[in-house]
């Protein structure tokens, strides 16, 4: 049963903990003068140019051995790249998926040569990749996928229609999960994961405008497109069960914790000079929720580097990680608008702004609430 | 937690549950007393589980005792087993000694004192020192759960020194941590409770609506747990850690009895059912020690005092274990 032993007490080590200060220098000259409202954007922050200088550094595919590129450093290194990316709101999207699941996911499941194929470019922030999951039938209910890869002489035929695809319009390849058996009612059996080139003839990017102006996501088309035999990624019919083992590292990492961070300190910096003990309080409690989630993140950092697949602690924690990163804009909005005789910061009421406008959608991406829920409900024995 | 860790914890966790059943639960419900349980409790040993070993202890780290306080909580153990360990420890670090049969709580101010209604001693605050005190009564348990709402002070058997040691800090800490333990029993009986309990010919743990509750409940529970856990990871008790640990045990201690009790139904509140042992507690450690608001607004002011550039700073420095 899920219980604290669940999430055994982790302490970063030494060595990882090493990196921090050259990743803080690093950012603190990289970062400075870009305004509150643009850090917030964080992992949703798209800046090829930001990724290609630290990869410069080494510190794109840090978990990626040397031989393919990567800095061949440990889990909690990347615990602690991730963290200070994140609190300092550095705009991480470009190279985001490649190196959290695209990466591993070949290192684990690729042949040699698409190994060497693609993680080399990955660690240079050459490449950068997005993830196809969802389709317009299919989003919570994954397993109901209907995007089909037919194989012929020369490699696969793919068609179908891929959305909710995030910055598919500047990734050069997707990772999609796709059918390549059976029917949508066969649910789990029949799905393959492949490696999919965005240029091929025959795929179509259209944006999907949200009400925000914002066009981070989008719909992909694929009509007739071929692809090459060794597009596919790991064992054909294996998708489902490579799917889930990227879960829970995509569902594990002080993203789900940290999306609202730029705000909170913002917030919290003007409190220097007349904190009210309300404030004081709603700080306390934000700050009171969120350190048990990083325990719980740095645990399960520990877990994945023994190569442990904690699937159930990992939904448990994104559920009430994203919960905490909604209510942040709630309670600071909350708090603003308490004090209507003082003027909101601009920059403050920016960021604010942005985030009151996303926020809903945090426990939407990576597993909505209720699919996690369920999860945990079979975790706790009651499925 | 090692292995070492966890057979001791095994161990101790089948010495209270055979020790303070629901049972003597009642009897002491209806009349506190530190017997027949403080003996058989004493008799284990763990007493002086924190004291230094050239005191004559076992000298474990407040980290090691965490999954034990737990587990007192986990029994709903009104005797004050927990706070007797921390005072032995900190007596035998001031080169003094309690007496061997003295239940003592700690009693910074608080609006009531769990597990004061059977205590023998008590530690409290005098200026700059701590003293320890023999206690010629005790004032009201309104809740029925072993509390009190004050204490009468006799004799003052010694005292010391106050620097570096906040009584209202580690009484909060144990309470927070015991908390954590009756809310892991709250969930443990909920879950039993949903997989047997039939409603529209089926279990109600098969209903999508009673699924989702429960896995709130869990949530609520694992990160009041790591909270508890992290105040008590290093080596005395920090403001930080346990103003997070109380703030979330306190707030979350809402939905965790409301989501135990609406899957029980009506019977959870009942006198024969266990139930009612766990939560009543729970409510009454809200009241002791400080309130969430209490402490997350002490955790707010040294966020905003301590100036570090950004919460996982803060966090990092103050809030994960080990943290000084």
């Amino acid at each position: 049963m899920l219980t604290v032993d669940s999430f055994p007490a982790t302490r970063i080590p030494e060595a990882a903990e090493a990196l921090r200060p050259q990743i803080k220098a690093f950012l603190a000259d990289r970062l400075a003068g870009m305004p509150a409202s643009r850090r917030a954007r964080t992992w949703s922050g798209f800046d090829a140019d930001f990724s290609r200088a630290l990869a410069e550094r080494g510190w794109v595919g840090l978990t990626m051995p040397k031989h393919y590129g990567g800095a061949g450093l440990d889990a909690f290194a990347r615990f602690v790249l991730v963290e200070e990316l994140l609190a300092a709101g550095a705009p991480i999207a470009a190279h985001w998926i490649g190196d959290r699941q695209s990466a591993p996911l070949l290192l684990h499941y690729g042949t040699e040569a698409q190994r060497q194929a693609f993680l080399p470019r990955i660690c240079r922030a050459e490449i950068f990749f997005c993830i196809g999951m969802s389709e317009p039938n299919a989003g919570s209910d994954l397993a109901s996928v209907r995007t089909r890869a037919v194989r012929e002489a020369d490699g696969w035929r793919l068609n179908g229609q891929k959305i909710w695809t995030t910055y598919a319009h500047k990734s050069h390849y997707m990772i999609g999960l796709v059918r390549t058996s059976g029917t949508p009612e066969d649910r789990q059996k029949g799905l393959s994961q492949f490696l999919i080139d965005l240029s091929l003839p025959g795929v179509t990017v259209r944006p999907i405008r949200l009400g925000t102006g914002d066009t981070d996501f989008n719909e992909v088309f694929f009509d007739n497109v071929l692809l090459p035999d060794d597009a596919l990624v790991g064992q054909e019919g294996n998708g489902w069960a490579q799917v889930n083992a990227e879960l829970a590292f995509e569902r594990s990492g002080p993203e789900r914790i940290y999306s609202s961070l730029v705000l909170l300190d913002l917030w919290a910096a003007t409190l220097r000079a007349s904190p009210s003990r309300a404030d004081e309080e709603r700080l306390g409690k934000l700050l009171a929720r969120l350190a048990p989630l990083r325990a719980m993140s740095v645990s399960m950092t520990g877990l994945l580097a023994q190569g442990q697949s904690p699937l159930t602690e990992a939904a448990l924690f994104k559920d009430m990680g994203t919960e905490l990163e909604q209510a942040i804009p709630g309670e600071i909005a909350d708090a603003v608008a308490t004090r209507l005789d003082t003027a909101c910061d601009p920059e403050l009421m920016r960021t604010l702004a942005y985030l009151m406008q996303l926020n809903h959608v945090f426990s939407l991406r990576g597993g909505t609430r209720e699919i996690l829920r369920g999860m945990i409900a079979r975790g706790l024995g009651l499925r | 937690m090692n292995d070492d860790n966890s057979v001791l914890t095994d161990s101790f966790r089948r010495l209270v549950a055979d020790i303070a059943t629901p049972e003597r639960t009642r009897t002491f419900e209806a009349a506190p007393a530190l017997e027949p349980v403080w003996s058989a409790l004493a008799a284990s040993g763990f007493l002086d589980a924190l004291v230094p070993e050239d005191c004559g202890g076992a000298g474990l780290s407040l980290a090691s005792v965490f999954p034990l306080v737990m587990i007192l909580g986990e029994h709903a153990v009104s005797v004050p087993y927990a706070e007797t360990m921390v005072a032995r420890a900190l007596l035998a670090a001031n080169g003094q000694q309690a007496p061997d049969d003295a239940a003592i709580i700690l009693a910074p101010p608080s609006p009531i004192l769990p597990n004061g209604a059977a205590a023998t001693h008590a530690l409290v605050n005098d200026g700059e020192r701590i003293a320890l005190v023999r206690l010629v009564g005790v004032g009201e348990d309104p809740f029925r759960a072993g509390g009190a709402t004050g204490i009468q002070i006799g004799d003052r058997l010694c005292d010391l020194p106050a620097d570096g040691f906040d009584l209202g800090l580690a009484a909060a800490g144990l309470a927070a941590a015991q908390m954590a333990g009756a809310m892991s029993r709250l969930l443990s009986m909920s879950l039993r409770y949903a997989n047997e309990r039939q409603q529209f010919g089926r279990p109600l743990g098969k209903f999508q609506a009673i699924q989702q509750q429960l896995s709130v409940m869990a949530e609520q529970v694992i990160s009041v747990q790591v909270a508890a856990r992290t105040a008590m990871s290093g080596h005395g008790f920090n403001v930080a850690g346990v103003a997070a640990a109380k703030a979330r045990a306190n707030e979350a201690t809402h939905l965790v009895n409301g989501i135990a009790h609406a899957v029980h139904g009506a019977i959870g509140a009942t006198e024969e059912f266990d139930l009612q042992l766990y939560s009543r507690r729970l409510k009454q450690w809200q009241l002791a020690f400080g309130s969430e608001s209490f402490w997350a607004g002490q955790l707010g002011r040294l966020r905003i005092l301590a100036g570090s550039a950004t919460s996982a700073d803060f966090i990092r420095d103050h809030l994960c274990d080990g943290a000084a």
